[in-house]
């Protein structure tokens, strides 16, 4: 995969990664046949980001690059994991940027362990940036937006001014709405010692909004800090900001759409402390300051049966490390099997995401992040209904027993057609699944007039053999 | 507590659309003050209003009075204390949550300041500001403050003017803040010393290197001499420099905060014991009192 990127464009593209620093340490670069898709979740599973470049937006994208008809579709666009301290420094002064360099360049190709970013700088300056990476699987939410009863279109410069209001150590703010009048006010909980805060409180008038519909009074909360990074992006492409929302416990998503790209963040909300008995799901309404978020810890669920969240066998998700997202190695293969999922032939309901939604859960649908099997087509809008084509062929999941494990050369390549891992397999591959690659990235700076070719020598060094398997038990079987 | 009572009378000040520049500069105020301190007290009486820094510890000593009236500043105001006799409000406050409150209303239509009394005594600050569509926005800010009560009001009392050895007229603001930055970088202490015929001296000394930065024809400020006390009168040779050591970190505290060049600014010193600054603006004055290192 390579693509170009232009000068004007860089400084979108800086906003972007910076937007998606706020949320996590690292991201998925996700190249697809439409354009290039950049995505992350917090290790809590309460926020979600994810900023589509289409095609058009660069000044030369091209996603194919191998010749190898056979495994193209396997080997091709894998999405990869980068640690984004890698990347930041290299898109680190936006403004500076859009004056100095003249265009950026990223390319990927499976034989190579790294990706590389190259500015092409202004008096023949090339800086050249090696990233390893790690592969994993695609990584998307679910969250239907056209269900949500509430929806306001604002310009980003407003939500600047409104957040302006608050101070930047603000955790967690209340976004408050009735066909009257909408509220936004920092948010406390019981126990605050109210003595020594200050509590913040900005009115705004419906007609201060784009477009404003409310269909159910709310009040929803949900942090801040994760979204200061689209506000600030938001502002460098300058296009109207959507709300979607509906009641708390409920997620709010937070939507840029552009010709050229696509952005959104979804955020968890809280839940009232009420609605905790109704729920179907116990452990997703945790206590306030509660590490999982409702609504969207279901990573490891990808069920589809409306018994999706009851499917939720553990509420708290480790840390997130390596490819192993949140699945505990600990856990009793019962759990696993429960979330055991058919391969959900959703590719039909590329058409009806209405369908899908009655289909997809009891209630109306939650956002969801989950694992899915390799699916190279995989359809950009992250905040409609995701088609997943038939596992068959995208599947690249490598059965490893124990013994191919100690010796990962010996794993070899045999696909399996389902998936389906047992737990037993999954409970054996966890220590060594967890790919700790060692993320080295070196920058080649030349201070003269030389231009560095991109074959110099790139120092990187993957210590994973290639031949590696690539089993994630992340994935919900 | 007695102080919760005065929490609760009433206090309502209002600073409207015609006088939005007044806002700017106490915004101005409490822009210097929040660089000085981390608490201040603010006391309200029918016509002034009082920042108050009092000599803590937890201040290094320094404290602080500025004194500005009520009516330059606000369209209304109505304040009742806590009895007829005693009509004056002390609360405790941080002045960043004031700062922060009043910073984004620089563009404000109107801001209203009340005291309230919700989950604790607070001052409401309200702005309105203007927006696109004809409803206004309105940013409410609740600053929780502390009331303090009547008994220890006294030790909040005006600090009386030092018998000082030397007054001078401080050089430009700016010129001075530059030169104690840069010096703040070598040295945690700084001597100032100054004469009756206009000369100032801002000193530093360390194990391998002293700085001295010297001003001069900057003028003494005539003061009258009430009763032939004030040392500053004859008998004081023009030449011979009073000085005093003081922590270098204070007075880049009290300079960062001055944005904008007061009508008079000058300093009393009291050979090695305090110096005393006084900031004259057009509707405020600001005294601050750093004492000498030993």
């Amino acid at each position: 995969m390579k693509c170009v990127i232009g000068g004007a464009q860089l400084r979108v593209f800086g906003r972007a990664i910076h937007a998606i620093a706020r949320i996590s340490d690292e991201f998925w670069f996700d190249p697809l046949e439409k354009g290039l898709a950049l995505r992350s979740v917090n290790s809590s599973r309460s926020a979600y980001a994810c900023v589509f470049f289409s095609s058009m937006f660069f000044q030369h994208y091209c996603w194919t690059a191998g010749t190898q008809p056979c495994q193209k579709e396997k080997q091709l666009s894998l999405p990869c994991k980068l640690i984004i301290k890698s990347v930041l420094p290299v898109f680190r002064c936006v403004n500076v940027l859009e004056r100095n360099v003249e265009k950026c360049s990223i390319c990927s190709s499976p034989s190579e362990q790294h990706i590389t970013f190259q500015l092409l700088c202004r008096h023949g300056v090339v800086k050249t940036y090696n990233l390893t990476f790690q592969e994993c699987d695609p990584l998307q939410a679910v969250f239907a937006k056209h269900m949500c009863p509430n929806i306001l279109k604002v310009h980003s410069r407003l939500l600047a001014d409104v957040m302006i209001h608050f101070p930047s150590s603000q955790e967690e703010i209340t976004l408050s709405v009735t066909p009257m009048k909408v509220s936004f006010k920092s948010y406390t909980e019981e126990d605050t010692d109210f003595s020594r805060t200050m509590l913040t409180e900005i009115q705004l008038s419906p007609e201060e909004f784009d477009y404003f519909q409310v269909g159910v009074d709310s009040e929803v909360t949900f942090c801040l800090k994760e979204l200061r990074g689209l506000l600030a992006f938001s502002e460098a492409t300058s296009v109207p900001v959507c709300v979607h929302f509906d009641r708390s416990g409920r997620p709010i998503a937070f939507s840029i759409e552009d010709l050229l790209l696509e952005a959104s963040f979804i955020l968890a909300t809280l839940c009232e402390a009420e609605s905790e008995a109704a729920s179907p799901e116990p452990a997703c309404c945790p206590r306030p300051r509660d590490s999982s978020r409702p609504g969207m810890d279901k990573s490891d669920q990808s069920s589809t049966d409306g018994a999706s969240n009851a499917v939720t066998a553990t509420s708290k998700k480790p840390q997130q490390k390596g490819n192993t997202p949140s699945m505990d190695p600990a856990k009793p293969p019962s759990a696993l099997a429960k979330q055991e999922v058919k391969n959900i032939p959703r590719g039909s309901e590329r058409d009806e995401p209405g369908r899908a939604a009655a289909g997809e859960a009891t209630e109306a649908p939650q956002a969801q992040v989950r694992e899915l099997p390799t699916v190279p087509a995989l359809e950009p809008h992250s905040c409609c209904w995701a088609e997943h084509p038939t596992c068959t062929g995208g599947f690249r999941g490598i059965r490893v027993t124990a013994a191919q494990l100690e010796n990962p050369s010996t794993a070899g390549n045999t696909p399996v057609g389902q998936g389906g891992f047992t737990g037993k397999d999954l409970g054996v591959a966890k220590a060594s699944q967890i790919i700790n690659a060692q993320i080295l990235y070196h920058r080649i700076l030349t201070c003269t007039n030389i231009a560095f070719s991109s074959s110099t020598p790139c120092s990187s060094e993957l210590s994973l053999p290639r031949t590696r398997p690539l089993v994630t038990p992340s994935r919900a079987w | 507590m007695s102080g919760q009572a005065q929490g609760r009378q009433c206090l309502c000040e209002r600073l409207g659309p015609a006088f939005s520049d007044k806002e700017k500069r106490k915004g101005g105020i409490i822009n210097t003050i929040v660089k000085l301190a981390k608490t201040c007290i603010l006391r309200l009486t029918v016509c002034k209003l009082y920042f108050i820094l009092s000599d803590k510890v937890a201040n290094g000593g320094a404290s602080m009075w500025c004194e500005l009236s009520q009516g330059n500043f606000f369209d209304e105001f109505q304040m009742e204390g806590v009895a007829a006799e005693h009509n004056e409000i002390y609360l405790e406050f941080v002045p960043e949550n004031l700062w922060r409150a009043l910073k984004t209303a620089q563009s404000a239509k109107a801001v209203k300041i009340k005291l309230t009394n919700k989950h604790c005594p607070c001052l409401r600050v309200a702005v309105e500001l203007p927006s696109l569509s004809s409803c206004s926005r309105i940013v409410t800010h609740d600053i929780p403050v502390g009331v303090i009560p009547r008994r220890m009001w006294n030790d909040f009392r005006e600090p009386s003017m030092p018998d000082f050895d030397v007054s001078i007229y401080l050089p430009v603001l700016k010129t001075m803040k530059s030169v104690v930055e840069r010096m703040k970088n070598l040295s945690n202490f700084i001597v100032i010393e100054a004469n009756l015929s206009g000369e100032m001296n801002l000193k530093i000394e360390t194990d391998l290197v002293s700085v001295t930065t010297h001003f001069k024809d900057l003028g003494n400020p005539p003061w009258a001499s009430e009763d032939g006390c004030q040392s500053s009168g004859q008998g004081r040779d023009l030449e011979s420099m009073a000085e005093a050591c003081i922590d270098i970190k204070k007075l880049q505290q009290l300079l960062a905060g001055q944005q904008v060049n007061p009508t008079k600014a000058l300093c009393n010193i009291v050979h090695k014991r305090i110096v005393h600054f006084i900031l004259l603006h057009e509707e405020v004055s600001l005294q601050y009192f750093i004492p000498a290192i030993a």
